[in-house]
């Protein structure tokens, strides 16, 4: 199978899954409403009947911080912990919904019920747990090999980041060409396990080293360029959502709408990245 | 004496006589120094020698002198300076120290025995840093005293301004220097008498004008730069060359030598700009030069000319960073290069502060011990006001798309929220400032008070001002007393007795007192009234129709308090419901105010100081009230809290 049919495949596997997706978007933006309202709730409470908050309508006026005395410190810590408990929760919830993903990708037919889909999410979390757990720990060492230690040896050796700055780039190049190798690999891991509905992580994990070797350059080049494509979307959107400042209350209600219409796109781009792995390896 | 004199005239052609730099004196020139030495890189030493002057411009006889000898700071964990772990040696060969070989007189009377240390501000007798020197005759009024100094110099590690790392080379403090003797009158002083301090972790400025003619013999592989004007770089052969330097009317004479200096230069007008930066600060170098070129533009058109033509700054490499942030006039150091985001200005925000001392400490050669604010407190109000006008259109530190800030707010936001902020006067020492509070307070909270002087008397007078200050105290040393006389009589003239007899009720305050500043509208009532207003007179009441167009008649009241100590005039801005505004003006001396109107119209808003002219102010949230509050922001924040947690989620997962 080219390339091209790879990802074609992939795509409209993914596409197809649209109920699928949905269910996932509702479920984040549940968890994440679920912090972010008492978080608004405590910046209406803070500025009470002021117009200071006239401050935050063109980006945020670090300036302001000061005025905001105490509640400032209060407002950071429950930021913080807020986006602690979303990514915690979060992680296993993405983990939880890959196992369902994964088994609709890798049926021969298309259709999977949602409640279907929700069974074999719960079938699968746990050893889809302990392979995420396992690839992000050797992601994590293939990151401080590859980038951290060569910053860390040439702060020693010429006591300046400038010196080593031109290969730390190149080094960091390295690492996202690599990247598509250990992504590949936990989703034809994964894939495998959908599949054959075993639950023996190592055994996945081989058959995903397995599979990439199989047909190297096409496994590699099909997760590197929806990664890329990935990539180039996540940088357009959270640019766009940065930048803009709308400033009626309709206006910000069609922000809304259109912020959470890109991140579903988004999440049909990650859908089609396992959809495409499991093309590649069928 | 006549023998004194005689020497003096001797040297006069090649010191103050000479006009080598600058047209004519822009000073009294009652110091000067001729130093000749060489730098050992191996062992990071200077040995040489100097001949010192020192004109007696007081009435009276003087018998000793007094000399900085601040290397000394550094060689002991017990000097005033290192004491309390603030600094300590990098191994043995890391204490930093002069030593006197040789004193004499111009009649060449052997000094050796005359001198020694004193503690003048705290009496510590591990200090080493104030030489006194008992003369065998007093100096006459108007006689000069040369002194002809051999010594030797030791550069510390790691540095701390001053020091050396490896190749890396930056002298500062590095020469016995005479203090200034100050005569009655002379800020405030009531008798004659000489003004040096010890080495302070927080301060090391406060001298004469004076004239530098300063020749290094150094390796030839060392690129240098210095305060001065360079006069000749000879080739000595063997590897060694000679740089003479000369620099006039300024207060302290640094240098720097290092073999990986690159080096980019500028001119603006008149002014030849140098700067040595590292490999890793080449990308930033048109940064830091149009930053320089900021500075002296603004500061040129609104207090007064830079007068040397030439200036040289330094971006340190890493390892010398401990030199960076510092200011020698004429010679100056920045930090932060290459590895700093465009995005964030420090490092423009550093060169253009530390560029801003030749205007106040170097021209305005105030004292920095004892009134450190009317520097760096000055000096960051010029670096703030310079920042937010040439960059990020008003948020000069910070400008993103959806994260800014000013540098003005920066300074602001230190000082308010320091919860010190109140436990000490604006005016101590440097080194007496309490609970680690002298940055806050030398640099924030002073710099914050000088832009509500300027809210108060506005852009135009402030900017006259610091025009007077330069006029009436270029080259020479004003207090904090004479700074206050020249806003007194400026804003005299320009706005009469508006703002009362003199602004001395703003200092008092502000600089001298320790209160502070916090105005809020605690709320907005609009009461409803009747159509028909009735008396009761005996047994008959009489009604009467109220004058207007509506059915409805208001009573708006809105309540304005004074939370903190500071009194200040405020402007109150408020609005009603049918698009009028009404500008209220309160002197802010009451514990609170309330502005009542009847009418067709009830109030929708108030705002206290609408312009933000009193930066004083340490909350500017309960700056204002509004009936309907503006949630927009909040639920925007929301919208992009929310995706952004969203896009976590799916991409920190596999």
């Amino acid at each position: 199978m080219s390339l091209f049919k790879t990802l074609k495949n992939g795509a409209a596997a993914a596409a197809s899954s649209y109920k699928l997706i949905l269910l996932i978007w509702v479920t984040t933006l549940v968890l994440t409403l679920a912090v972010g309202y008492p978080l608004r709730s405590f910046l209406n409470m803070i500025f009470g009947n002021s117009m200071a908050v006239e401050r935050l309508n063109d980006g945020f006026d670090l300036g302001i911080t000061g005025d905001l005395g105490k509640s400032f410190g209060g407002l950071i810590a429950s930021v913080s912990a807020g986006t602690m408990l979303i990514g915690l929760v979060g992680f296993f919830i993405m983990t939880f919904f890959a196992g369902g993903l994964f088994r609709r990708f890798s049926l021969a037919w298309g259709g999977l019920k949602v409640s279907d889909f929700l069974r074999t999410s719960a079938g699968n979390f746990i050893p889809f747990l302990k392979i995420a757990l396992l690839l992000m720990l050797i992601i994590g060492a293939y990151t401080f090999i590859l980038t951290g230690i060569p910053i860390i040896a040439g702060l020693i050796v010429s006591g300046s980041p400038g010196q080593t700055g031109n290969i730390i780039y190149g080094l960091f190049v390295i690492w996202a060409l690599g990247l598509p190798v250990w992504l590949f690999v936990a989703d034809a891991s994964r894939r495998w396990i959908a599949a054959t509905g075993s639950r023996k992580v190592f055994r996945a994990l081989g058959a995903g080293f397995r599979a990439l070797r199989m047909r190297f350059w096409h496994s590699y080049l099909t997760v590197l360029a929806v990664v890329l494509i990935n990539a180039v979307f996540i940088l357009a959107l959270m640019w766009l959502a940065g930048t803009s400042t709308p400033e009626k209350g309709i206006t910000v209600f069609l922000f809304f709408v259109a912020t959470q219409a890109l991140f579903i796109i988004r999440l049909f781009m990650k859908a089609w990245r396992y959809a495409s792995v499991c093309e590649a390896v069928k | 004496m006549r023998g004194i004199l005689l020497v003096f005239l001797c040297l006069l052609p090649i010191t103050a006589g000479g006009q080598i730099v600058i047209d004519k004196p822009l000073s009294q020139r009652l110091t000067g120094y001729d130093i000749d030495v060489t730098l050992d890189p191996v062992k990071h030493t200077l040995n040489g020698m100097m001949n010192a002057w020192w004109v007696n411009h007081s009435s009276k006889p003087v018998g000793e002198a007094m000399m900085h000898m601040y290397l000394n700071a550094f060689s002991s964990s017990q000097s005033t300076f290192a004491s309390g772990g603030r600094w300590s040696a990098a191994g043995d060969d890391g204490w930093g120290w002069v030593k006197i070989s040789s004193m004499k007189d111009g009649m060449g009377n052997d000094l050796s025995g005359s001198y020694g240390y004193v503690s003048p501000d705290d009496g510590n007798v591990n200090d080493k840093t104030v030489l006194r020197v008992v003369l065998p005759e007093p100096v006459a009024p108007g006689d000069t005293l040369v002194l002809k100094i051999d010594f030797v110099s030791k550069l510390p590690s790691p540095i701390q301004r001053t020091g050396y790392n490896e190749d890396f080379h930056f002298v500062a403090q590095w020469f016995p220097k005479f203090g200034v003797y100050e005569t009655a009158g002379m800020r405030q002083r009531e008798a004659d008498g000489w003004n040096c301090h010890q080495f302070h972790p927080n301060s090391e400025f406060y001298s004469n004008h004076s004239v530098y003619n300063v020749s290094v013999t150094l390796p030839t592989e060392f690129v240098t730069g210095s305060g001065g004007k360079l006069m000749e770089e000879t080739d000595l052969g063997g590897g060694l060359k000679k740089v003479i330097w000369r620099a006039e009317d300024i207060v302290d004479f640094a240098w720097t030598a290092w073999p990986g200096y690159k080096v980019v230069t500028r001119k603006w007008n008149n002014v030849d700009i140098t700067l040595l930066t590292c490999k890793m600060g080449l990308s930033k170098a048109e940064n830091h030069l149009d930053a320089v070129v900021y500075a002296l533009e603004y500061l040129a058109a609104r207090v007064g000319p830079y007068p040397w033509p030439h200036l040289t700054f330094v971006d340190p490499p890493l390892s010398g960073s401990g030199a960076g942030g510092m200011e020698y006039t004429t010679l100056f150091t920045t930090m932060g290069g290459g590895a700093v985001p465009v995005f964030l200005k420090m490092p423009e925000m550093v060169t253009v502060h530390e560029f801003g001392h030749a205007y106040f400490m170097g021209i305005m050669a105030s004292n920095e011990f004892e009134e450190p604010w009317l520097d760096e407190g000055v000096n960051s109000y010029w670096e703030q006001r310079i920042m937010d006008h040439y960059y990020g259109g008003g948020y000069g530190l910070v400008q993103l798309p959806f994260l800014k800030m000013s540098d003005t707010d920066q300074g602001r936001l230190t000082y308010i929220s320091s919860p010190s902020r109140a436990i000490a006067s604006n005016d101590l020492p440097s080194w007496m400032y309490p609970h680690g509070t002298y940055s806050m307070m030398s640099y924030n909270k002073a710099a914050t008070w000088l832009h509500t002087l300027q809210g108060i008397i506005g852009d135009e007078t402030m900017d006259n001002v610091f025009r007077e200050y330069y006029n009436r105290w270029a080259f020479r040393h004003p207090s904090g007393r004479d700074f206050i006389s020249v806003v007194n009589d400026v804003v005299k003239s320009e706005h009469g007795d508006r703002f009362g007899e003199n602004m001395n009720w703003f200092f008092e305050q502000v600089l001298y007192g320790k209160g502070e500043c916090d105005y809020r509208v605690s709320g907005i009532t609009n009461y409803k009234i009747r159509s028909y207003s009735g008396v009761v007179d005996g047994d008959s009441v009489t009604y009467t129709r109220g004058d207007r167009r509506s059915d409805t008649l208001y009573i708006s009241r809105i309540s304005i308090e004074r939370l903190g100590d500071i009194m200040l005039p405020v402007d109150i801005l408020i609005r009603f419901d049918n698009g009028k505004e009404v500008l209220e003006t309160w002197d802010g001396k009451a514990s609170y105010r309330d502005f009542e109107y009847t009418g067709s119209s009830k109030v929708i808003w108030a705002k206290l100081d609408p312009l933000d002219r009193i930066d004083m102010d340490v909350n500017r949230i309960n700056n204002s009230w509004t009936l309907e509050p503006d949630r927009t922001a909040a639920r925007r924040m929301l919208n992009k809290f929310v995706l952004l947690m969203q896009m976590m989620i799916s991409v920190f997962t596999l």
